[in-house]
């Protein structure tokens, strides 16, 4: 009974957050209050963009913790991707003048073989019964490693070349809508994309049959499995499904919105798989929450940007860092959640 | 029962439970034996398809390892490093709490022994006494900061349910971010193009006895062993090392005994910064001889979790799994220089030496399927 309290509570106290934070962006953006500066259609536009790769590792990783596996693996995934993305890009091209199409299949093979990889790796965790915390920090060094060297291999440094990326769609007269039409209708197709997905997700999650059986295997296993659905099935299918979209994520990133590969220091992904796993928690494993907290992340990257428009220099070591703190802080203040009942937990069936 | 009876049945019990011990160490020497093997193979693998000779590449990885006494002070002095950040790891992930940000409490540590050093140098005569003073003090200092800097995600989780694997990976970057802010702002002499530091005067260092290198000291890599001695004795002798462990593994029992398992958290992670904070200091002080931008530092911190791992978190074993991480990086290193093959591919097979690990699973069925070990004796 109290999940289902909690269900309720979360929500109302979800949609009531929701509705507020709109009211005020709204008044921020019309009327001229101390701060408004800060808050301009540019600024949530760019926070829009920031937002869509970690929204769409964190709906990924999302759905596999709501199946009772603990994707840690997303910012490994995501290295992938981003690498993935630009090689085959710039490989299709045969390494002269990147064009649209190049680049959308530099994103499809991405995501492809980051779903591949999700899959061996989700062997390792189902029937190997691997540790999901240790499998899953590995396959972000793997990421670290691989993901500069391949780039080596590729390009002889571990960054590509400066790469295009995939242009806005403008829908017509939709886009002259004010605020909006700029946002969502004059915007890359992968930022309207992952709205979708986010809306999408959530009514699969908690409006069809797919959706219980996802969140059965994470709180009851025992019970799906009486019901006479394979369990590991399940959590095959999310592991694959959360590869997907942190590989998705990941190409996002290096040619979706962003001009090519970086693979320097922690590569160019720089925590925003970790970042994703905060949005989830963050946003009470609701898709729609999800993808709000990944929008709060994404406004914080670019906290720069705003706070230089109106005169406010700080150096960007230090401005650089509010994603980060911005996790601490919502980690120690909404702190405990409620995590599936059977996370982390290999499922054997008895027979 | 007589005591008589009892005493007998409790020696049984102990013979037993001896003997699966001895086992499951046993086993988990094979598996890491086994891990790193199938990693360096399918790293060979990667190496072939890239179109580079793999022969060469496994040859070229021993000889920087050890083939010459200036690479063997290179491996020694990595292994120093690994071996005391591998403790750091070791600590806390035998009390089951996974401290990620070794690496972050690694840089303020040596952030810390810089500042101490940079500080009191002008109020001390220039000789050899004030440069120990100095280390000493400076190793102190790190300690105490690097202890600081673990001891806050310690609290977060405690008292606020915080995952620590998330907070400790956010402190990684915020350490980094803050310290090259304060160093590029505050501590870089002016006019100097590269964000370090000044140099640390000539006495303080470690002097480098046989090897003769700039970087590497055997008192360092004997500070190492001195602070795996002293966290094993403290792990297993005394009552304090014994309930941190408890309290990770046994939670209730810990909890039955009296034991704050919140407490418990923020004395471990409180513990494994110190050891990282140490770890730092002696990175300023032996191997750099001043300080720079933390972003550029070898990844001690993450490698050292491998290490641990790989020794299945036990104080003891950090040191030949600290050894041979030291060796992998040497000749990563050295293959890079040479043979023109990413250093970064070392880091990808210590990844995947980390991922079999974590699977115990896949080589007792790869066992049980080949018909070796495991249950077919």
């Amino acid at each position: 009974m109290s999940a289902v309290r909690d269900a309720i509570g979360g929500r109302s106290a979800f949609v009531g957050g929701l509705a507020l934070l709109a009211a005020a962006l709204l008044v921020f953006l019309v009327a001229d209050v101390p701060g408004s500066d800060l808050v301009t259609v540019g600024a949530m536009e760019r926070a829009l963009q920031a937002a869509t790769p970690i929204a769409l590792a964190a709906i990924g990783g999302l759905y596999a913790e709501k199946s009772g596996v603990f994707n840690i693996g997303l910012e490994g995934f995501m290295i992938f991707g981003a690498l993935f993305g630009a090689v085959t890009a710039w490989t299709a091209s045969g390494g002269d003048g990147v064009g649209q199409a190049d680049l959308w299949f530099g994103v499809l093979v991405a995501t492809l073989v980051c779903g591949l990889l999700a899959a061996l790796f989700a062997v390792l965790l189902i029937r190997y019964e691997a540790d999901q915390i240790v499998a899953g920090l590995a396959v972000w060094f793997i990421g670290l490693g691989f993901g500069p060297f391949i780039s080596t291999v590729v390009w002889g440094g571990v960054s590509s070349p400066s790469l295009p990326n995939i242009d806005n769609v403008v829908v017509p007269v939709l886009s002259e809508v004010p605020i909006a039409g700029r946002l969502f209708f004059d915007a890359s197709p992968l930022v309207m994309f992952t709205v979708l997905l986010a809306v999408g997700a959530w009514v699969v999650l908690f409006r069809t049959r797919y959706g219980y059986w996802v969140q059965a295997a994470g709180e009851n296993p025992e019970a799906l499995d009486t019901a006479g659905v394979d369990v590991n099935r399940v959590r095959y299918a999310t592991l694959v499904f959360s590869g997907l979209m942190a590989g998705l994520g990941g190409a996002v990133l290096s040619i979706g919105i962003g001009s090519g590969f970086t693979g320097t220091g922690v590569t160019m992904v720089d925590g925003r798989g970790w970042i994703a796993i905060v949005a989830y928690l963050f946003g009470n494993y609701n898709p729609l929450g999800t993808y709000g907290a990944s929008l709060l992340f994404g406004a914080m990257d670019m906290l720069q940007i705003q706070l230089q428009t109106v005169g406010i220099s700080l150096p960007g070591s230090i401005t650089g860092l509010f994603p980060y703190v911005a996790v601490l802080v919502v980690l120690v203040v909404v702190g405990y959640t409620r995590v599936p009942a059977a996370v982390g937990e290999p499922y054997a069936k008895e027979d | 029962m007589s005591d008589a009876g009892a005493s007998h049945v409790r020696a049984a019990l102990d013979r037993i439970v001896d003997r699966m011990l001895r086992a499951s160490v046993l086993e988990r020497i094979v598996i890491a034996i086994v891990s790193t093997t199938l990693a360096l193979v399918i790293g060979a693998g990667i190496v072939a398809l890239s179109g580079y000779d793999a022969v060469e590449f496994v040859y070229s990885l021993v000889y920087g390892a050890v083939g010459e006494l200036s690479n063997v002070a290179f491996t020694l002095r990595q292994s120093t490093m690994l071996i005391l950040a591998g403790v750091a790891v070791a600590v806390a992930f035998r009390a089951g709490v996974l401290n990620i940000g070794v690496q972050g409490q690694f840089v303020v540590g040596g952030f810390a022994a810089t500042l101490a050093i940079l500080f009191l140098t002008p109020l001390l005569p220039a000789n050899t006494v004030a440069g120990v003073v100095l280390m000493v003090v400076a190793g102190g200092a790190a300690v105490a900061a690097g202890g600081a800097y673990g001891a806050l995600p310690g609290l977060m989780k405690a008292y606020a349910g915080a995952n620590e694997v998330i907070t400790t990976i956010m402190l990684n970057f915020i350490a980094s971010g803050v310290v090259y802010f304060l160093l590029d702002a505050y501590l870089r002499p002016p006019g100097a193009a590269a964000p370090n530091t000044e140099s640390f005067p000539d006495y303080v260092d470690l002097p480098g006895f046989a090897f003769g290198s700039p970087s590497f000291s055997v008192i360092g890599f004997g500070i190492a062993l001195v602070t795996v001695a002293v966290v094993y004795v403290y792990m297993t002798q005394t009552g304090s090392g014994y309930d941190l462990v408890t309290s990770g593994y046994q939670e209730p029992a810990a909890k039955y005994s009296g034991v704050d398992p919140n407490r418990m958290i923020v004395r471990t992670m409180t513990l494994s910064g110190m050891i990282a904070g140490l770890a730092g200091a002696l990175f300023a002080v032996m191997i750099l001889g001043y300080y720079s931008d933390p972003n550029t530092f070898p990844t001690f911190g993450f490698d050292a979790i491998a290490v641990s791992l790989l020794a299945a978190n036990n104080p003891l074993g950090v040191i030949p799994a600290g050894l041979l991480f030291g060796g992998l990086d040497a000749g990563g290193q050295y293959i890079g220089f040479t043979l023109d093959v990413p250093s970064e591919l070392v880091d990808g097979v210590i990844g995947l030496i980390v991922l079999f690990v974590a699977a115990p699973e896949l080589f007792r069925a790869a066992g049980r399927y080949t018909g070796l070990g495991g249950d077919a004796g």
